[in-house]
């Protein structure tokens, strides 16, 4: 997949809705149309996945200056 | 000397029975501040009366409870009548209420009041200042006791709903007269490390006292300055502290915060889902758009008769061609070449016309000539004598027997003079 793994969910989402927003505006070359739906696809499809394959939330806590494991 | 044990049994009974049989303490009139309320589900009053020296369980049965003609709540100063009596069950003393009447708020009721109005005028509360709360946030801050049902809560919440998010607890006293300081603390700590994007504040619930931290001039001037975002998730649905009010936003309570502060995974999900639709059918669309477009263009007039497009510049242009040809020098070379054949040929004319006047005149000249030739004369039988080459005009000339020459036109003779004969003059 093209998308940059460092990509985080909202950048990523943001992204994907900014590129829906400009195919919706319709003023588009066909060319670029396509690159965008492309682009948009591999997005929605990157979210996806990082929803799908997310692990457990990490939980840590700040103690005396130290992040350390929560139990 | 053997001792005698009593059964606790035996002791709560001999308690109740002194209780029960005091006749101060048959018929109470008393008047305290409720806290700890609860409204059982059979209907009854379970609370606490107190005032800044002691506190005493208090009960209204439902019966009882169903005539009070409004709701009681913690902080609420209320009078009561009653009767002391002991609960073997817990060993507690507790008034057995019959009727209460509301007589005033409680004394912290008053200062909540109080503080509210002043952080209110001095715009504390302002939407203004409310800060955002970010839609996916990376961390969130949770300040709350370690040990707390809030923060299990707010972890399995987060954790369920939207596990991208990863908690950072700031472990908190939210209880107690230590708390105040402890939560502008870890304000101030989570929002010089910066490590999450949003701040969750709370606690469960408690009584008025067990939340009184939350509504400590320090601690809202310190979510107040906070530039991190801070959800206020104190107590129960309808407790509220000067802290929800400062907050950036009020959840009911701590799972309400952990749910405010992350989306769901289930409807991202589908909002992804959705966004992957609006794609396909907004290229779809693009693409019937532009070959419905080029279709038309297809159709136009111009494609389907090209010569239409040029119709009105090829006319310009044979009105041009023809406007420069009238121009063209090579209408006036033609012009001057006619004009110059013209001359020649007037000229030629003129010569002609010329040598045939000259020849006319030379040959009229040549038949006069020819008539005035001797020789033509002599043809017609005159003759010309001559002597040493000169005619001879006179008879003077001549003399006897002398010999002349006679010529005539086909030749010459010699002849002797024979005779003169003078004319007579």
């Amino acid at each position: 997949m093209a998308v940059e793994n460092k990509k985080s969910f909202e950048e990523s989402l943001k992204e994907l809705e900014a590129l829906v927003k400009q195919l919706e505006n319709g003023d588009i070359e066909l060319n670029q149309a396509v690159k965008k739906y492309q682009a948009g696809m591999e997005l929605s499809e990157y979210c996806h996945t990082l929803l799908k394959e997310a692990e457990e939330t990490i939980v840590k806590m700040m103690k005396d200056d130290n992040l350390v494991d929560f139990e | 000397m053997e001792q005698t044990y009593l059964t606790v049994t035996a002791l709560t009974k001999y308690i109740k029975y002194k209780f029960d049989h005091d006749k101060h303490l048959r018929r109470i009139f008393l008047k305290g501040e409720i806290s700890n309320f609860k409204h059982h589900s059979r209907g009854h009053f379970y609370f606490t009366l107190k005032d800044d020296g002691a506190q005493i369980s208090a009960i209204m049965f439902a019966t009882n409870a169903n005539k009070v003609p409004f709701k009681p709540e913690d902080g609420m100063s209320v009078n009561v009548e009653g009767y002391i009596s002991v609960y073997p069950q817990s060993g507690q003393y507790q008034i057995y209420v019959s009727s209460m009447n509301e007589s005033g708020r409680g004394d912290l009721h008053v200062a909540y009041e109080q503080l509210k109005k002043k952080l209110t005028e001095k715009g504390l509360f302002d939407a203004v200042y409310k800060q955002p709360i970010p839609k996916y946030p990376k961390a969130i801050g949770v300040l709350t006791s370690p040990t707390g049902a809030a923060v299990r809560d707010i972890i399995h919440i987060v954790n369920r709903r939207f596990p991208l998010t990863n908690i950072i607890v700031y472990p908190t006293l939210v209880q107690g007269e230590y708390a105040k300081d402890s939560i502008v603390k870890q304000i101030k700590k989570a929002n010089k490390d910066e490590l999450v994007d949003v701040i969750i504040l709370g606690r469960g619930g408690g009584s008025i006292e067990d939340l009184w931290p939350f509504n400590e001039e320090e601690v809202a001037y310190a979510i107040f300055e906070s530039k991190l975002p801070i959800i206020s998730s104190v107590g129960h649905e309808t407790d509220f502290t000067i802290s929800d009010f400062v907050s950036d936003l009020r959840a009911p309570t701590p799972s309400g915060g952990a749910e405010i502060a992350v989306p769901n995974q289930v409807d991202l999900l589908q909002y992804i889902g959705s966004l992957k639709e609006r794609l396909n059918y907004n290229i779809n669309h693009l693409v019937k758009r532009k070959s419905d477009i080029l279709r038309n263009i297809e159709q136009s007039v111009v494609f389907r008769d090209p010569y239409r497009l040029t119709e009105k510049q090829t006319q310009q242009l044979l009105l041009l061609d023809e406007k420069l040809q009238l121009l063209s020098p090579k209408n006036k070379l033609d012009q001057y070449e006619k004009d110059l054949l013209n001359l020649r040929r007037r000229l030629e004319n003129i010569i002609q016309k010329r040598v045939d006047y000259k020849r006319n005149q030379f040959d009229f000249a040549v038949s006069r000539l020819e008539l005035l030739n001797p020789l033509s004369i002599m043809k017609k039988g005159y003759s010309v004598t001559m002597k040493n080459n000169e005619i001879i005009k006179s008879v003077e000339h001549i003399q006897q027997d002398e010999v002349i020459d006679v010529r005539f036109h086909d030749g010459q003779a010699k002849a002797k003079v024979l005779e003169i004969e003078r004319m007579k003059k």
